[in-house]
């Protein structure tokens, strides 16, 4: 039972090298390619099915055996599993996008192996349970996605591989100065033994792990693309292909998400302040929670008022998404703001839950959504070779599906009844009114109408009014239209019957929290 | 953990040790950032390259400096209080694999970079809309006053295939 919580990994891996050899055979390597992108579907389903029938909804992998301290466990619960099933989708699409939408030439030279590389790195970050391995996983995906940002390797694509590369080789070294204090200071790296120790040690031996831990935020806010680390999302998304840049802004994106939820909520959130600002036996979360709200507040801002800017569809949809993860962290402030003074239970129906499940619920919806868009903006560049809106025009005349998905992703986005992204939106208004925060509700409001304003932007010189020259003679492959109209239906169906989703989200979320079942989970269920 | 603390009570008698080596990754750190703030794209990989051993070594220094092999003898484990914490040199070890691949991958870049943009001078690439092949191969990185052997020898390199590249690019593309 416990053996499927690999599955996804072997899988991913296996597809990536099995596709290295089948170079000369194009049509055998996609494929294969898409096959392995399958495979991994039923994979992961077959995972959240083992999680959610086991009793506690932790299963513990401990790789060649060694026990949970000391060797490194791969632990898949609620939080894992609904991350793993956004991934899982969004990069069968992708892949599926791929197989027309990138030329033939780089698909022979290197696509597929370094697409499964970089899932396979995304899967590995999801399942660790041990802080060192996370770093390494990160290493796999960000090695593999460097060589996607550059793959056609233009002037601009260098430039911004150049700068992509470059910040989040220094990411990396502060992640691994992080990770070695830890290690010092805690004397563990696996993630449910440091809670252990967090939830026992007194504040006077905890203080070193607040200065550290905020130091490997930072690194989590740069791969989440959060301001002040947003430098490199737009350029890198404009250069990388339209798959690949839907697989960043949908999923790899979402590991940084998921590692500060991991990390924060579920390890950091047991250790307590020493006595200062945020009083007496306040936990780490105290103090993060007025910097996540900065931060989300900083991302709308900025996401959203350069987004209204922009002169073509791609450079909108980048920082649009810069502006959307900011959405995904104020639920997140939210919640850290309300969590209970240290060695307190967290309510499962209180505010700290419900921030999570808004964030979870927005991140899924941001990926579904945000990855559609951009298989669009792919779609029209890889057809009309720009995604300038004075070349654009008329789209929903010469192709109403494409157009008509695009209009759905946009209204997911700006959270229009009934689709998914309604309930995102909602949660997070909900989330800051029970907290009574007009700064989060106003930041909100504020978020809200610039993502009206840059969609209505783009969706009036794109894709209304009569045909441009460019547009009208051209022909969109049907390929491209099928996986975004797949996408669009997936959004409405989401929306519509949004139970699930929230259950799943709520679940992730209650697990996130739940440190001490967590903690037994991994060092004491698993023999 | 106990092995941990008893490694670090034995640092506490090497004051020296432990003094040199804080000095000396001060040192690394300050002259990696001061390289990472150049202009010069071969400076900065240098300054990244230097960044990461540094942190290397600070995560060697992390397991505790003194104790002897950790060794795990037939039928007998050394007493955890004498050895050197292994897990640290491990963690090193992966690490260094894994900075060799970085920094192999952030030097071919940089040579990209220099025949796409002839230059890699970091204020240049940001300013002006870079021209494709070999045209704009007079860089200042060439008339600088601190141009450096390393950058001279790239852009030497540099003008020599850079036709060969932009041919290959063009099919990349155009497929």
């Amino acid at each position: 039972m416990t053996d499927l919580v690999v599955a996804p990994l072997l899988v991913a891996l296996f597809t990536a090298v099995a596709t290295l050899p089948l170079r000369s055979a194009r049509r055998v390597q996609q494929a294969v390619s898409v096959a392995g992108g399958v495979v991994y579907l039923v994979a992961v389903a077959a995972l959240v099915r083992a999680v959610k029938a086991d009793g506690d909804g932790y299963l513990v992998y401990e790789l060649s055996n060694w026990d949970a301290p000391f060797g490194i466990t791969l632990v898949a619960d609620d939080l894992s599993v609904l991350m793993l099933g956004l991934t899982a989708v969004v990069s069968l699409a992708a892949l599926v996008f791929s197989v027309r939408g990138i030329p033939a030439v780089g698909q022979r030279l290197s696509y597929h192996p370094l697409y499964h590389l970089m899932v396979v790195g995304v899967t590995g970050s999801f399942l660790t349970g041990d802080i060192f391995n996370l770093f390494v996983w990160f290493e796999v995906m960000l090695m593999s996605s460097y060589v996607l940002v550059v793959f056609y390797s233009g002037p601009d694509e260098t430039r911004a591989a150049l700068h992509y590369a470059f910040l989040n080789l220094l990411g990396s070294a502060v992640m691994l100065l992080s990770i070695g204090g830890l290690y010092a200071t805690t004397g563990t790296l696996n993630m449910a033994d440091m809670a252990e120790y967090l939830a026992a040690a007194p504040a006077s031996q905890t203080t070193p792990v607040l200065g550290l831990s905020a130091m490997l935020f930072a690194v989590f806010a740069l791969k989440a693309g959060i301001v002040p680390f947003q430098f490199w999302v737009p350029d890198a998304y404009r250069a990388a292909p339209a798959p690949v840049a839907a697989m960043l802004a949908g999923v790899v994106k979402k590991v940084g998400i998921y590692a500060i939820v991991r990390l924060y909520f579920t390890v950091f959130a047991v250790a307590t302040l020493p006595p200062g600002p945020f009083g007496d036996n306040a936990t780490f979360l105290a103090f993060f929670g007025p910097v996540f709200l900065l931060m989300a507040i900083g991302s709308i801002v900025v996401g959203g008022l350069g987004a209204v800017g922009r002169e073509d569809l791609d450079g909108l949809l980048a920082y649009s998404s810069i502006g959307q993860v900011g959405f995904i962290v104020l639920p997140l402030a939210v919640a850290a703001s309300a969590v209970p003074a240290a060695g307190t239970a967290i309510p499962g129906d209180g505010i700290v839950t419900l921030g999570i499940t808004a964030a979870l619920v927005y991140s899924v919806n941001h990926g579904l959504a945000k990855s559609l868009l951009f298989f669009v903006s792919g779609a029209l560049s890889r057809t009309l070779g720009t995604v300038r809106f004075d070349a654009l025009g008329g789209v929903s005349e010469r192709n109403p599906a494409l157009a008509g998905s695009f209009f759905i992703g946009a209204l997911a986005l700006i959270g229009i009844p009934p689709l998914s992204g309604f309930f995102g939106k909602f949660l997070v208004f909900d989330v800051g009114a029970r907290a009574g925060s007009w700064v989060v509700l106003g930041v909100a409001l504020l978020g809200a109408i610039l993502t009206i304003a840059y969609f209505t932007l783009a969706w009036a010189r794109g894709f209304w009014g009569p045909p441009s020259d460019a547009v009208a003679g051209a022909h969109v492959d049907r390929s491209f239209v099928l996986v975004a109209a797949v996408l669009a239906v997936a959004i409405v169906v989401l929306g519509v019957g949004f139970g699930p989703l929230y259950d799943l989200s709520y679940e992730a979320a209650r697990s996130a929290t739940e440190t001490q079942g967590y903690v037994d989970a991994v060092l004491g269920g698993s023999q | 953990m106990s092995a941990l603390a008893a490694a670090l009570a034995l640092q506490q008698s090497e004051p020296n040790t432990q003094f040199v080596l804080a000095v000396v990754l001060g040192l690394l750190f300050a002259i990696g950032t001061f390289l990472v703030l150049r202009r010069d794209v071969v400076r900065v990989v240098w300054g990244i390259t230097i960044i990461s051993q540094a942190t290397n070594m600070y995560l060697v220094t992390m397991g505790g400096l003194a104790g002897s092999v950790p060794i795990l003898g037939h039928g007998e484990a050394a007493d955890p209080a004498t050895v050197a914490n292994p897990l640290v040199q491990a963690l090193v070890l992966t690490a260094i694999v894994i900075g060799f691949g970085t920094t192999a991958f952030a030097l071919v870049l940089t040579y990209r970079v220099y025949e796409e943009h002839g230059t890699i001078d970091l204020a240049e690439l940001g300013e002006n809309p870079p021209e494709t092949g070999v045209s704009a191969n007079t860089g200042s990185t060439m008339d600088g006053p601190e141009a450096d052997p390393e950058a001279v020898t790239t852009a030497d390199g540099g003008s020599q295939s850079g036709t060969d590249s932009s041919a290959g690019t063009a099919g990349v593309g155009d497929d």
